[in-house]
């Protein structure tokens, strides 16, 4: 939204205030300004003119040519035009040759197509008024012959442009007067009041046949027909002010309505009152086109809004009217729309056939529906300051409630100041209020508002609302910063965040670890690519792209992503995420938070030695979380199709399975990467618990020697290691201080399908040191273990 | 003999480097060294018992000063060359160390960390809350009206089910006021979606941290007194602001806070796009409606609440100049933010 101080010095006083400073306490106050734009206008030297000759040039390349006479009182020129809107008795205006436009161009005296042309008639943007340049400005016809231009149109203006998004909650700023309203409160300036033509003058005239089906929609609708001159051009004054704005101008009517949007907010439309003989405010009712005044045809759905004329619709309520209804250049007869849409409705609509116009964006703002008459009033008066007469051939015909009068609400002085943390000085708390528009009347404490009208009910409706009017414009520069006074208090530890932080601290501190995150869906063209599809999923209703609408339920599948790309420029890489993953419980939330990771290798590397790395990272972060590592099970079955048995393990915590690691083979691997080798893990970090702070027990440092023995077992190499350790778990001795696995050994010398597994035993006792009789004693028992579970030493 | 220890210790003194110490020990000490060699070359058998006890006391008295001298040179030059990084009995202990290194945290998690530290020690507890919420906690206990644009599809993702990918971590407010109650100071950091199309400044995915204040009789003198303590500690450095109206649903007065810009000091430069200002934490008082969710006495409460954008924050402290780069997952984005946590 731009804002003309032109426009604004009709209502305040702006003398001695530069821009830059209005802008900064605009910004301040109010709503955030964007930029500062001045406009230059090239009216110096242009002077007013009418053609009293238009001839048609014939020739090639000259089809849009006229050579036209030009009077400008006190001198007639010659000039060859191409606009297409020339004609005789237009009024516009000439620049003669000498004078300088906009982008530079000087006129010069010149031949066109065998012409003497002594200057040109202007368009808006050759004048530096807007960018439109359709045509040449069309000027009424009252205004005198040879009056210079820059006594109608001044050379420079000031726009102020303020960002949208701050407006979004203030229907009243999103015309010019209501920001008039706000600068005479910051600049504590008058403010004139908004002329507005009387209506009850028209009481005596018969209604205008009006029906309002869906008042939900449509809270508000009035209309009032009129006989005027409504094609011919309107004033100099208005027509500057709306081009300044980028708004392009038409005709009288057409100008009007968007020149008092533009002022007060409220958009107006002007039909062409032959055409309609009852109005009617219901939805489309069916899926159905209509053609919009932009000369499209627009598909409609039966809920959208429409103005009909009986059962012929003629608008799109509140966002455009129909093409066969507009006002053209010889229209007298208009029926004046002015009426309140539910702007919900009007967004819905707009959105969804993408025409964004002003009218749509003020409505979804939700316009007062005071406006509705404020609106037709001002009409009239600019109407009578364009110099124009009209009459009225109905009354004001108004169904539903205009809702134009203040709401009542009361404040207590001291909450104002207990928010603000400051005692504001009443006087001017009450100079704010009623600049502002409100009625202020205090007693006992108490301040008796008034809420005006124009004030949306979303926005101002509880003394919360009060005190922000209030210290916005009192200043929030002026309240000093203090700091709260709390009493001291314990503050637990958020244990999920300490779990995830430790776990970034162990595999990224100390285990080359690299986090990313991912997006939180799954990919179901790479899903395919893996040959496998979640069971079940939370599903997107609007995801993202076709291929997203998926939560996922493992982070696996995108981790694996991203080995491919970043192979590129790694030879090797490990990769974490900590995120959340989705479930599709039936009732009460079902999001965990995960734990994940891919690693990378060339094919040399040793594989089983891979997982073993990584896993020790596990393991590492078990003991950070709680205490102890994980347990490690072969996994019995294919799961997906990364987590496959036989290379593949379950990791269990104390509760049973939370997760697995493996290492990825076969058609996933190459689909994956084309050579490498890759390992993946996974598992639900909420079910590891956390031990805040540890229970840590000192053990006594040993006083008396120990003993090492080392033993090496042969073992079927098909059931692992993992059963094997299970074998040595059961076995226990008081004499047992630590065991160690040493290596495993494959190959020659052994029996067939077995390998050699080498532990390390140390044995010690706290009282003594160990007599030779006590070691054997300690050999016979394992061996006799390892006997009975068919274990042979090597 | 004491011309060869002059000699020596002369020698000794010209060395500048442990291999020279090293190759005069050899000369003197060595088996063929010229210490070694006296003893050697002298015929006992022409020495008297008593010149024999005598010789051989001095030749050992001898080789002693001269090994005390070497060590001494020996030691010497160790102490210069570890003060001048110089090579070593031929290793060479300024090679580069291996590759092996630290992993990488996300950026997200090393602002969010920095952050989380920076409130507890204010006092604010840090708690989380879904990524997947219920339209209830999102927008209705926030007073966020029914129709209002931020709902729609175009905005909002929306679950089959009805449920939502939360779009603000503001979401948390209220069911940490139901859980907590008040008073409460709390932090929520966490993920949140938007539905928007993605360039270099716009993602669907981002990181926000929410915080909240409840207490009695808290102030807009309170809020800005916080943020501006908060935003020092962040910067590291006594930081301007200032509050502008700003309109959201769920705080009353509600406020946009801008920081004086720490590259140009308010002068204004390409960074605050001339203002001298950026903008940074939306904020206001807590609607009271909301705190009436949250099941709060409205007549003894009234606090404070802010959002910061973690993900902007992330950009701005690190200088990453595209959104996109967060959720790439591209190694040498990531590689480029250390542990440091
Ligand atoms: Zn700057």
């Amino acid at each position: 939204m731009k804002i003309s101080l032109d426009w604004i010095s009709d209502f305040v006083n702006l003398e001695g205030v530069p821009p830059e400073e209005l802008a900064e306490r605009l910004t301040l106050a109010t709503a955030e300004v964007e930029q500062i734009h001045i406009l230059r206008r090239f009216t110096q030297g242009v002077v007013v003119g009418r053609i009293i000759a238009c001839e048609a040039l014939h020739g090639p390349g000259e089809q849009r040519l006229h050579r036209v006479e030009v009077d400008c009182g006190s001198q007639r020129y010659q000039s060859v035009c191409g606009a297409p809107n020339v004609r005789v008795g237009l009024v516009s205006a000439f620049a003669p040759a000498g004078v300088s436009l906009a982008g530079g161009t000087l006129i010069t005296e010149q031949t066109i197509a065998g012409c003497r042309s002594e200057g040109i008639l202007c368009s808006a943007a050759e004048l530096g008024m807007s960018h439109w340049h359709e045509g040449v400005l069309e000027i009424p016809n009252s205004v005198l012959l040879g009056t210079p231009l820059d006594a109608l149109v001044p050379v420079e203006d000031v726009l102020i442009e303020i960002d949208n998004k701050s407006l979004t909650h203030r229907p009243d700023l999103w015309g010019h007067y209501g920001f008039a309203r706000e600068i005479s409160v910051i600049l504590d300036r008058p403010l004139k009041p908004l002329a507005s033509y009387d209506l009850s003058e028209f009481q005596s005239l018969p209604g205008y046949p009006l029906e309002v089906e869906s008042f939900q929609d449509c809270p508000c609708y009035g209309c009032l027909d009129l006989r005027f001159r409504a094609g011919v051009p309107s004033p100099l004054w208005m027509q500057r002010r709306l081009h300044a704005l980028g708004q392009r101008t038409f005709n009288l009517a057409v100008d009007v309505t968007n020149y008092v949007m533009w002022e007060l907010g409220q958009p107006t439309h002007a039909f062409d009152g032959d055409r309609l003989r009852k109005i009617r405010v219901a939805p489309m009712g069916k899926e159905s086109g209509f053609v919009t005044l932009d000369g499209q045809e627009r598909r409609m759905l039966p809920d959208d809004l429409l103005i009909w004329n009986e059962s012929e619709p003629v608008a799109l309520a509140g966002i455009m009217g129909g093409l066969h209804s507009e006002v053209s250049l010889d229209t007298t007869h208009v029926l004046l729309e002015s009426a309140n849409f539910r702007a919900d409705r009007v967004r819905r609509t707009s959105l969804r056939l993408d025409l964004r116009t002003e009218a749509a964006q003020r409505f979804e703002k939700s316009q007062p529906p005071g406006n509705v008459i404020t609106a037709v009033g001002r009409i009239l008066q600019c109407l009578i300051l364009s110099g124009e007469t009209f009459e009225a051939l109905s009354k004001f015909t108004l169904a539903g409630d205009p809702d134009s009068y203040h709401r009542p609400l009361l404040v207590e002085w001291e909450q104002v100041d207990r928010m603000a943390g400051v005692a504001v000085p009443r006087e001017e708390a009450r100079r704010i209020l009623t600049g502002l528009g409100f009625q202020v009347a205090t007693r006992d404490g108490l301040l008796e508002l008034g809420i005006p009208p124009h004030r949306s009910r979303r926005d101002l409706s509880i003394p919360a609302d009060i005190v922000e009017e209030i210290l916005r414009l009192y200043g929030y520069g002026r309240i000093e910063p203090r700091l709260p006074i709390a009493p001291l208090r314990h503050l637990p530890v958020n244990e999920s965040l300490q779990r995830e932080h430790r776990t970034r601290r162990v595999l990224a501190g100390a285990h080359q670890f690299i986090e990313v995150q991912n997006y939180i869906w799954f990919d179901s063209r790479w899903l395919q690519e893996l040959s496998w599809q979640p069971q079940e999923c939370l599903r997107l209703r609007n995801p993202p792209s076709q291929h997203n609408g998926c939560l996922r339920t493992t982070l696996v599948p995108n981790l694996l992503a991203l080995v491919r790309p970043n192979r590129t420029h790694c030879d090797s890489f490990r990769l974490f995420e900590i995120s959340r993953v989705f479930g599709n419980a039936e009732e009460g939330q079902h999001e965990r938070t995960f734990l994940a990771g891919v690693t990378y290798q060339p094919s040399r590397a040793d594989a089983e030695e891979h997982v073993r790395v990584i896993r020790s990272a596990l393991d590492d972060l078990g003991v950070s979380l709680c205490g102890k590592g994980f347990g490690f099970e072969p996994c019995s079955e294919d799961v997906s199709p990364w987590q496959k048995r036989g290379v593949s393990l379950v990791i269990h915590g104390d509760a049973g399975p939370i997760g697995g690691i493996g290492l990825l083979t076969g058609k996933i691997l190459k689909t994956v990467v084309p050579d490498g080798q890759v390992v993946w893990f996974e598992l639900d970090l909420e079910a590891v618990p956390i031990v805040v702070h540890p229970a840590i027990k000192f053990a006594q440092l040993p006083v008396y020697p120990g003993s090492w023995q080392d033993f090496s077992l042969l073992w079927d190499s098909d059931r692992g290691f993992a059963a094997l350790e299970a074998v040595l778990n059961a076995f226990r001795h008081p004499l047992v201080s630590r065991r160690d696995f040493v290596y495993r050994f494959k190959g020659k010398g052994l029996p067939p399908g077995k390998s050699s597994y080498t532990f390390r035993y140390h044995l010690a006792a706290a009282d003594h040191t160990l007599s030779a009789e006590e070691i054997d004693a300690f050999r016979s028992e394992f061996l006799r273990h390892l006997e009975s579970h068919g274990i042979a030493l090597r | 003999m004491e011309e060869i220890l002059q000699q020596l210790e002369a020698d000794l003194a010209k060395a500048k480097t442990l291999p020279e110490v090293e190759q005069l020990r050899v000369k003197y000490l060595g088996r063929k060294g010229s210490i070694t060699l006296l003893a050697k070359n002298t015929d006992f058998s022409r020495l008297s018992p008593d010149e024999k006890r005598s010789f051989g006391q001095r030749l050992n008295a001898l080789k002693n000063r001269a090994e005390e001298a070497i060590q001494e040179a020996q030691q010497r030059l160790a102490q210069q060359g570890a003060s001048l990084g110089m090579v070593w009995s031929g290793a060479d202990l300024s090679l580069p160390s291996s590759d092996r290194r630290f992993g990488a945290m996300h950026p997200i998690s090393l602002i969010q960390r920095e952050l989380e530290e920076i409130f507890q020690g204010m006092g604010f507890r840090v708690l989380s809350g879904y990524e997947v919420e219920t339209e209830y906690y999102n927008f209705d206990a926030l007073n966020i009206p029914p129709d209002h644009p931020a709902r729609d599809m175009q905005d909002t993702f929306w679950l089959d089910d009805g449920r939502l990918l939360r779009t603000h971590t503001s979401a948390n407010q209220v069911r940490a006021l139901e859980r907590y109650g008040a008073p409460i100071r709390a932090i929520f950091p966490g993920r949140c979606f938007r539905n928007e199309a993605i360039d270099a400044s716009h993602e669907n995915t981002f990181y926000q941290l929410e915080g909240l204040l409840v207490d009695r009789d808290i102030s807009v003198a309170h809020l800005i007194g916080v943020m501006k303590t908060l935003l020092s500690a962040v910067f590291h450095r006594e930081v301007t602001v200032r509050l502008r109206p700003g309109f959201f649903p769920f705080v009353e007065p509600g406020f946009e806070l801008d920081v004086q810009c720490l590259i140009c000091g308010g002068n204004g430069c390409a960074t605050c796009k001339r203002s001298g200002w950026i903008e940074l934490i939306p904020c206001g008082l807590v609607h009271p409606r909301v705190l009436e969710f949250g099941r709060v006495d409205t007549r003894i409460f009234s606090g404070f609440a802010f959002g910061m954008g973690l993900t902007r924050m992330a950009m701005m402290k690190f200088g990453i100049p595209d959104i996109r780069l967060f959720n790439s997952g591209d190694i040498r984005f990531y590689e480029q933010f250390p542990v440091s946590m």
